[in-house]
């Protein structure tokens, strides 16, 4: 009974740790903000009740492969590219600046469904590319160029954005 | 090799914070079972607290009935043995607030005594003497 107790509040905390970037994650593979929700609440919940999180080496890469994992395990995932919702919210921008989050946004949705992956676990989610390329079963070198080649990509499309808004 | 653009790129990006999730699920629940928890014990406490009260006016009541059924047994033996004699009728005066008390006091009295065989009543001797005002 303690033990589960103690399990649980770590959980909890892990959840508030980790909640915003796995939150994230799952936004950029479902692209709705209810999916990714209903996703998190359920691999935590799961943890609470098998409490299985002591078992895991790396708790914050575990966590991140529970996300996808429920997330494609789920089904309603098909093979295009995730469709995003244009309304949806992902980030709070710096001096709320929700044009830049919105540009950001769409820069994220051009991407591949995995390099947009790697950008937001590297990036977000402080994952290091050993980390990364175990989930996403890859070796680290791979993880790398991915997530330099997505960056690029990215780069490119928010700049070449926001010189054209500039500009218009 | 990350160059510098990617490195400031990096901290550009990471000015952008993820929205914060949704509570757990959990964290609603634990609070919701800690109230009700609470009312419970609240509930609890009550009920233990008036089953408590129950059963010790329920035995009080008991120790209150049984010295009067006590009485109610004894007094017919304890009437026999104390028949009305001119001592006890001067004790009788002597403690009695007033005479009117004692005279009702012992009009009340059973009627269905029976005195020892020697002894006589008090009231019957009285009752016989004809007491000139």
């Amino acid at each position: 009974m303690h033990r589960h107790r103690r399990n649980t509040a770590e959980i909890e905390f892990l959840y508030r740790q980790h909640g915003s970037a796995l939150l994230l994650f799952a936004l950029a593979i479902t692209g709705e903000r209810g999916r990714a929700q209903d996703a998190i609440h359920q691999v935590f919940l799961k943890l609470i009740e098998n409490g299985s999180l002591s078992q895991a080496v790396d708790k914050k890469a575990y966590l991140f492969a529970c996300v996808r994992n429920a997330v494609l395990n789920e089904g309603k995932r098909d093979d295009r590219n995730t469709q995003l919702e244009p309304d949806s919210v992902w980030f709070i921008p710096p001096d709320r600046d929700y044009a830049r989050e919105r540009n950001l946004r769409r820069a994220l949705g051009v991407l591949p469904d995995d390099q947009r992956e790697a950008i937001v676990l590297h990036v977000w989610g402080e994952l290091t590319f050993s980390q990364i390329g175990d989930l996403m079963g890859i070796s680290s070198n791979t993880a790398a160029s991915r997530y330099r080649y997505a960056l690029a990509k990215l780069r490119d499309a928010m700049f070449a954005k926001e010189n054209f808004c500039a500009n218009s | 090799m990350p160059t510098p653009d990617d490195e400031r790129f990096e901290i550009y990006l990471k000015q952008f914070h993820p929205l914060v999730p949704d509570p757990m699920p959990t964290e609603g629940r634990g609070q919701a079972s800690r109230r009700s928890f609470v009312l419970r014990a609240w509930f609890a406490a009550v009920a233990a607290i008036l089953i408590v009260a129950a059963i010790g006016l329920h035995i009080r009541s008991n120790r209150v009935a049984a010295p009067n059924t006590a009485i109610e047994a004894a007094s017919p033996k304890v009437v026999p043995l104390q028949p009305l004699t001119m001592r006890s009728a001067n004790a009788l005066l002597a403690t009695a607030p007033s005479f009117k008390a004692v005279v009702d006091g012992l009009a009340f009295r059973s009627e269905s005594l029976t005195l020892p065989k020697g002894e006589q009543s008090a009231l019957a001797v009285l009752g016989k003497e004809k007491i000139k005002l």
